[in-house]
């Protein structure tokens, strides 16, 4: 199958798939309720000309909406994730992990700490299973 | 000494350190060093009772703008909105700190009200502040908690029954005056409390899976320390030289932490606190050798430098051997200070364990323990060996 370009429908489409076909998340991620945006700040020069947002929503094992959205929606969700293009793509790939580049600055998170840490599991699963679509980004 | 060929980290710790006895005499200079005018002081009832609170004052001269000293034991978000309120009414440019832990995470609180607006629950999050908040000068009145040197602040919202967290970097205090003669009162047991805070904090951050070499070397110096300094401070409170000492190690330990974190003990010690309302010193005082014991599988190399520290490995001494030899020190460490050895000398009732069992596995510090942590009954059994 053909990579898919980062950051459009049809990759959150993909994204959406990918976590709901995934028994194991599915178990871990019985505890979770609440939406997670995420939000890419522009760099023209790796080929992301704007501020890309991205909607997401998983209850309780079940994931909802998975849309490319503006920025309204995005700062209507419970946790906002927020940080550099160059950031997402690495922790995409796996390179450095979520929870270390939020302590260390290089991501910024709007909202409960206390919520998403106990939920590390899920966290950690949604990253993983990011890393699994076959992706194509804009500096590749 | 052996770290992952692919570590990377970021080490901070930007404050400024004054130490001395007497040395909160400067306050007014090192205001008006950071380039600020008027000062309002954050404290709490008990610290105004002892008259440190006047001594701080009168040092401060006009450069006092108010004194806001309704801290509470445990600070909540409403404290926080008022002392912000009542500094802007005073036309304050900086905050002082004057207390411990509680008063300090009031005015890292209000440190950001001052310079953002809006209120506290705006600003929960982690690094979302990207410009530095408004400066703030601590002076701790225990040995402990290190929150002097760290970006972190928990605050209490009772309406929601939860804490919330601010990290922000760009709020760690500026200045931290560290005078041993503001410790000096500390009776015994909270002198050797809230020195095995910072115990903890210097050996968690030891065994962290975020450890590294910076922080290592820190918290193996501020071991030392507290070896010395603290059974003199637990014996002869007025051993200002020792006191000095201890101040140090905590500020030390704080500074270790703050970077690579607390795990498994703080954990349980967070939860035995919000369950059996043990305080935090005496609760991480208690757990910390079981919390070893736990995780020795996993840490054998740095409670090897935990006991190279302690000053109980021998030459010849293999790693594992001289790991043993640090939990053993640490827990006759506690007995020489007199610290409380068991939960159950803290007030904590057996039924009360399972449920502090289940809130420590969700407890944000576990995600750094070195051992992974499979469930509640692991902690549940370490909480019964401790009772
Ligand atoms: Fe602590």
């Amino acid at each position: 199958m053909a990579k898919l370009k980062a950051f459009t429908q049809e990759w959150m489409n993909a994204f959406r798939r990918r976590i709901a076909d995934s028994k194991e998340y599915r178990e871990i991620a019985g505890n979770w309720e609440g939406s997670v945006s995420i939000i890419i700040n522009p760099d023209p020069a790796r080929g992301v000309p704007e501020t890309v947002y991205l909607f997401t929503d998983y209850w309780h094992g079940d994931v909802k909406d998975f849309l490319v959205c503006d920025k309204a929606k995005a700062e209507s969700a419970d946790f906002i994730m927020s940080g550099d293009y160059i950031r997402w793509k690495q922790i995409a790939r796996k390179e450095i992990e979520a929870t270390k580049a939020l302590m260390q600055g290089k991501l910024k998170l709007k909202g409960n700490l206390v919520y998403v840490v106990r939920n590390v599991k899920t966290v950690n699963k949604v990253v993983d299973l990011l890393g699994e679509v076959d992706t194509l980004f804009p500096d590749d | 000494m052996f770290y992952d060929r692919d570590l990377s980290f970021i080490y901070y710790g930007p404050t400024r350190i004054v130490f001395g006895i007497n040395s909160s005499r400067d306050i007014q200079a090192e205001i008006e060093a950071l380039g600020c005018r008027r000062a309002v002081l954050v404290t709490d009832p008990g610290i105004t009772k002892a008259g440190l609170l006047d001594r701080v004052v009168k040092s401060l001269g006009p450069g006092c703008a108010g004194v806001f000293s309704d801290v509470p034991q445990d600070t909540g978000i409403e404290v926080v909105n008022a002392g912000a309120a009542y500094a802007r009414k005073c036309g304050a440019d900086a905050v002082v700190s004057l207390g411990g832990g509680s008063v300090i995470d009031t005015a890292k609180g209000m440190c950001v009200l001052m310079k953002e607006g809006g209120k506290l629950e705006d600003f929960e999050g982690v690094q979302l502040l990207t410009r530095w908040q408004t400066p703030h000068v601590v002076i701790p009145t225990t040995a402990g908690t290190g929150s002097e040197v760290t970006c972190m602040a928990v605050v209490l919202d009772k309406r929601k029954g939860q804490k919330i967290f601010l990290l922000e970097n760009y709020n760690t205090p500026r200045t931290a005056i560290l005078d041993p003669a503001l410790t000096e009162k500390l009776p015994p047991l909270l002198t050797a409390s809230t020195g095995m805070d910072a115990m903890c904090h210097a050996v968690e951050a030891l065994h962290s899976i975020q450890r590294e070499p910076i922080t290592d070397g820190i918290a193996m110096h501020a071991i030392r320390l507290l070896v010395r300094n603290l059974p003199i401070c637990v014996n002869n409170g007025s051993d200002l030289a020792a006191r000095g000492q201890m101040q140090i190690a905590a500020t030390m330990a704080g500074w270790a932490f703050n970077n690579s974190m607390v795990s498994i003990v703080h954990a349980m010690a967070h939860s035995i606190g919000a369950v059996a309302g043990v305080p935090h010193g005496i609760a991480n005082g208690i757990l910390l050798p079981f919390g070893m014991e736990y995780n020795l599988p996993e840490a054998a190399e740095s409670y090897a430098l935990a006991a190279e520290a302690l000053g109980t490995r021998e030459k010849g001494m293999g790693e594992i051997e001289a790991a043993e030899s640090a939990i053993r020190a640490v827990r006759e460490f506690t007995v020489r200070i007199r610290h409380p050895q068991r939960l159950s000398e803290a007030g904590v009732s057996r039924d009360q364990l399972a449920q502090a069992a289940e809130l420590s596995v969700s407890d944000g510090a576990i995600i750094w323990n070195p051992r992974p942590v499979p469930d509640s009954s692991d902690v549940l059994e370490l909480f019964q060996k401790a009772f």
